[in-house]
Formats: C-alpha cells, structure tokens, sequence
C-alpha cells in the first residue's frame, strides 16, 4: 500500500510525470512554432532553480496563507491522484471515487483565486477574477462530459468505467463529442494556450501568481504540472480504457502512449488558436459546449439506460 | 463595482518600449485611460543643431530601431534639395531597395508582436522567422541588420554586384511564399478574428480629425500613400497597389500591413530588374545654402516629415521632425474608450507604436 502511494502510481511516478510532461509538452510546442525547444532536463533544472530564488511577497499579504495556497493545491491534486488509476494499478478505490477526483481536481482553481485575492496587486486581483469567471465557463461542461462515461456504464467508480469499456470498447469512440468537451474543459481547467486566460502575460502580467517568485513559485508550478498529468491520466481512463483489441500489448506502454496523445491533443491546440477573451469564453462554455455536453449525456442516457 | 487603476506601463509585458498608460478599470471594462510619453526623450532634435550635416546622419539613424533607413532617407532627401544636387538615379534605386526592405522587415515584426499579444505563439514564431531572412539581406547589403548607415548626403555607400542581384530575387521569391502563408492566418483564422474584428475601431472622420497616417490611415478608406500621391523616383517608374480596407478596426490595419508587405517584396523585386547602372553617389559640398525645406517619405508606419532650416553653415539651424507614431499615438485615449481589458493589448498593438520614434 505504501509503495503504492509513495512510488507506483504514487507520488514519485507522478513527480516524474510532471517532468517527463512539461519536457514533452514544451518540445511538442516548440516543434510546432519551428523551435527546437529544451533540452529535456530543463523542468527539472527550473525546478531545482526556482527555490534558490528570493522568496518575497507585497506587503501586506499574508504570508501564512500565501504559504498555505500552493501547498493545498499541490494537495489537492496528489489526493486526487490516489484514487486515478495508472494502467490498471490504482492506490484505492471505491463505488463513487470519480466525485471525489472531479471535486479535488477543481479545488486548485479555488487556491488560483485565492492567491490572486490575497496578493494586494492589481493584475493579481484581476487574474483571481478571472480564473474565478473561467471557472464557472469551462466547469460545467467538463463535468458533464466526465459525467458521461459514468452514465453510460452505470458507475461511479474510475475502475468499473475503465472495466466497463473493456467489455464494450472505448468511450472515445462510443461518445465523442463528450470527449472533445472534456479535452476543451481540460484545457480550460489546466490554464493552458488558448484558455491562458486568467494568466494573460499581455493583458494581466501573470494573473494570480504575478506577486510570488521563489518555492511558492516552484510549488505552484509543481502542482499545475501535476494536474495536467491527473488530468490526462483521467481522460485516458475514462475515455481510453482498457481495450480488448489491446490486450496482447503490455498495459503501462499503451497507457503511456495514449496519455502522451492526448498530450499531443492539448500542444495542437495551444498552438493553432489565439487567447480567447474572458467574455467569449464565457459564450462558448455556456451556449455551445454546455449543450452539447447535456446532448452527449441525453444520447448516453439512451444508449446505457 | 469598485474602480481599480491598472498601469500598463512603462515597464509592463505588453509594451516593448516605455510608454505608460493609466487605465481605469471597472471589472474587466476600461472607462477611463490617461497616457504618459517621454520616457525615452534623447533631445535629438536639439542635438541635430550642435553637430554637422553629416554626423546628423548618424545621430538621426537613432531616432528609430525598426525603420532607421527611412530617417536617414528624409533627411538626406531634405538636404540634397538644400543643395540642389540631382542624384544619380542608381542611388535613388538602391535607397528605394533598402526602405521597401525596411518596410517587409517591419510590418512583420508588428505581425509577430501583435500575434504574441493576443496568445498567439505560433505566429509570433513564424513572422520573426521570416523577418530574419529580410534582416539577413539587409545585413548582406549594408552590413547592418538594423542601422545601416548606408545614406549619404549625396546617394549611398553600397552597391549591388550582378550575381548578388539574382541570389537576392531568389530570396524574395521564397519570403512572399511565406508571407502569403501569414496573409492566409490572417485572412481565414477564426480566433484571431475573433480578437481582431470591431476592436479599437477609426471612423473616416476621427482618422481626418486626428490626421492619422499610414497603414491605420488605409484601414479606415483613407486612401493615401506619399510613395504613390507624390512619387519621387524610382515609385514613378514602378506599379503597385496601395491596400486599402474600410472596415477601420485591428484586425482591416493587420490586413492592410500584410498586403503591403506583399507589395513591397513586388516593389523591391521590380526594382532590381530595372536597377539603372552607374555610379552611385555624387561629391556635394559641406556648406548648405540657407533656406528651408519639408523633406516628407512613406515611412512603414506612414509619413515621416522632416523640416529642416539651414542658415548657410555646415550646421543645421534647426531639424524637426514629425513620425508617423505621435499623429497616430493621439488616437488611442479614444479607442481605448469603454473597451475590454482583455481588449487593450489589441488595441495598443493595433497603431504599431514606436515610442522611441515619437518621444526622440
């Protein structure tokens, strides 16, 4: 149990991840902008940087609370790990563990705004506002596509999805719009190019996280990092479970592939698109993708039920 | 809601020089802006008086980082109808070459800071990479990848040998390959239209009221162009179109500067097939006859006047300049009305500010 949740699929796989991720992601990007991108130990050299850096923060803030934030995102999202299986191995799990993951995965966007509310600044309070509306746009529609699965086979629980489709076949393939909706509400929920919104370096410097520098720094990209790999390994059990076409293959190879496409999915994206603004965000999470998403879980509703 | 200030400026990770904008900010809607020039006032116009004709060339060169052939061709202009001088025609050619250059290098460099502005990475990337190969010629050519130091009074100090002439077609045949990749993003991308489109919108009048020049000019339908209202040579021998959109907002200036660059690789390439032979500068005299002149180009970001006064010695009495920046600075306390926040990068990209240019 403990090597589950210390080393596979604990913590140390996923801080390796985090890395491996962030390399990957970064060289993706950069190949497509006709860079070469950074060599591959750089997100470990940043991290190893970042807390030698000085720590400081405005006055006025309250630098319990400041310390506390990227420490309870970081949380969050390792609690939410614990119950994300990896190519089959999962630390625990239970009839209703896909609530929990959905409720931890989106308590860094609280901490996001709280960071922006408490740090005094302009752009910050302004980054915090608007990770909060960002929130409310891309929120529903992922939760109703990662609601999806669940309504199709029946369960709330991760494993007996990823069962579950290995009976029928993917849920990519069996709901695909409400795959795209969750990639999109990944996107958004992750902060990520196009969705950068809250974060706009042109427009609100660096949002929230504009006034800390040092190890909160590094604590709070840690935890971005390792949400974008909860998040991933997420999708790819959800909508990518295991296969019996897959069966012959190794299960942690495959699972590796398949997160590293969706990777590849969210690269494409951030950079084929502009930044969208705030208010048509706001347009397309509640008058395209949140239909659609109620669309894709009435369909489910027929098929399952 | 509560009011909150937001500077913008002098240092902010939207501005590339130092200009500084107060805006008044309720929720994500700017009400009010205030704006502050002069951060980058050197008082080049007084220290023109203290030095000779031709270290005022390089003095002059410095106004601008992006398009510092252009000054120095107005102000050469400027003193050589002073003198009187009838250059010959290849200089006229070769100055014409290196500001339609300019111009490319440029309009692409406003591309990429204006898709890095709106989160566009990946266009940021490509334009700076194409600008590169304008930059590499320009080396080639003058030495310089920004200030040539190529004018002087009297024609210029390089020339072009005939092999150079074809590999340097060659060059441009693939750069407006390119740019024509870059007109398609901006013709056809959806999100980048979402950005651009009724932002920081110029009706005809208020681009009249204001005299707006340049590219922000022509993407409101005001059709002016000094290079094709008021040709010198070589523009009189040469054909081209000036782009002109009506729609007046970020995304017709984006169009119209992208159309241009397309024109100016034509321009450029028409004038290396007529490239006329012979020398390429004449010997003028230190002294400039008193008098006074209005030397006035189609500089990248519209006309650039230089007003220069001369009382008779190797100094000039008085230089002034007029860049195409500050007609079109006066513009944005108005489009920065009732915007977005989110808006404000647009919209600053949008002129193609040089404040260097307009503080000199």
């Amino acid at each position: 149990m403990l090597f589950k949740l210390l080393i596979f699929p604990g913590f140390l796989f996923l801080l390796l991840c985090a890395f491996v991720f962030d390399w990957v992601d970064r060289r993706m990007l950069a190949r497509f902008q006709g860079r070469v991108g950074p060599p591959w130990y750089q997100p470990v050299a940043d991290f190893i940087k970042l807390p030698t850096k000085e720590d400081t923060l405005p006055q006025g803030v309250n630098a319990t609370v400041a310390a506390a934030l990227p420490m309870l995102a970081l949380a969050a999202v390792l609690t939410a790990s614990v119950y994300v299986p990896v190519a089959g191995v999962v630390s625990a799990s239970f009839e209703g563990d896909l609530i929990v993951v959905l409720f931890l995965l989106s308590l860094p966007a609280l901490t996001y705004f709280l960071a922006g509310w408490i740090s005094v600044g302009v752009y910050s309070i302004l980054g915090g506002h608007r990770s909060l509306l960002q929130y409310f746009s891309y929120e529903v529609p992922f939760l109703m596509a990662v609601a999806g699965p669940a309504v199709l086979s029946g369960s709330w629980s991760i494993a007996s999805i990823v069962a579950y489709q290995a009976q029928t076949t993917w849920g990519a393939v069996m709901q695909p719009l409400g795959f795209v909706l969750a990639v999109v509400g990944l996107i958004g929920k992750l902060k990520r190019d196009p969705l950068d919104i809250p974060k706009a370096k042109s427009e609100v410097v660096s949002g929230s996280l504009t006034e800390f520098s040092g190890r909160k720094l590094a604590l709070w990209r840690l935890s971005m990092n390792m949400q974008t790999v909860v998040g991933i390994f997420l999708l790819v059990n959800l909508f990518f479970g295991e296969s019996r076409f897959f069966d012959v293959l190794p299960a942690f190879p495959v699972f590796g592939l398949k997160a590293l496409s969706i990777l590849l999915l969210l690269a494409t994206a951030s950079a084929i698109y502009a930044r969208l603004r705030i208010d048509q965000l706001a347009d397309l999470g509640w008058r395209i993708l949140a239909p659609l998403a109620l669309l894709q879980i009435l369909a489910n509703v027929g098929i399952g039920g | 809601m509560t009011k909150i200030i937001v500077p913008i400026g002098p240092q902010h990770p939207l501005l590339k020089e130092p200009v500084s904008f107060q805006l008044t900010v309720e929720g994500e809607h700017v009400t009010e802006s205030a704006m502050r020039l002069g951060y980058v006032h050197r008082g080049i116009e007084r220290l023109c008086q203290e030095r000779t004709y031709v270290q005022n060339i390089h003095l002059l060169e410095r106004i601008c980082g992006i398009c510092s052939h252009v000054h120095t061709t107005t102000f050469c202009q400027g003193v050589e109808a002073l003198l009187g001088v009838k250059l010959p025609s290849r200089a006229l050619y070769l100055r014409a070459l290196l500001c339609e250059l300019e111009r490319i290098h440029s309009h692409l460099l406003w591309l990429g800071v204006l898709a890095l502005n709106i989160g566009f990475d990946t266009i940021f990337m490509y334009a700076w990479h194409d600008r590169e190969v304008v930059l590499d010629i320009m080396e080639d050519l003058s030495g310089g990848r920004v200030s040539h130091a190529v004018n002087i009074v009297g024609g210029v100090r390089f020339d072009l040998t005939d092999d150079r002439r074809v590999t340097l077609l060659r060059q441009l045949n693939g750069l407006e390959e390119q740019v024509r990749i870059l007109l398609g993003v901006v013709e056809h991308e959806q999100t980048l239209q979402a950005r651009t489109r009724n932002v920081g919108r110029l009706s005809l009048e208020q681009i009249r009221r204001y005299c707006v020049v340049g590219p922000v000019a022509r993407a409101s339908g005001l059709d002016v162009d000094l290079r094709r209202d008021m040709p010198r040579p070589p523009y009189d021998g040469l054909t081209f179109q000036v782009p002109v959109r009506q729609e007046g907002d970020v995304w017709a200036r984006t169009l119209v500067r992208m159309l241009e660059t397309v024109e100016s690789v034509h321009l450029c390439r028409q004038m290396l097939d007529l490239l006329p032979p012979g020398p390429v500068s004449t010997r003028v005299s230190r002294r400039v006859p008193a008098g006074e002149v209005v030397s006035r180009t189609e500089a990248p970001r519209g006309e650039v006047v230089y007003y220069i006064r001369s009382d008779g010695s190797d100094k000039p009495a008085r230089v002034k300049v007029r860049t195409p920046t500050l007609t079109n600075l006066i513009t944005l306390p108005s489009q920065l009305e009732n915007v977005n926040m989110a808006d404000v990068s647009v919209v600053l990209s949008g002129v193609d500010l040089c404040i260097a240019c307009a503080d000199r």
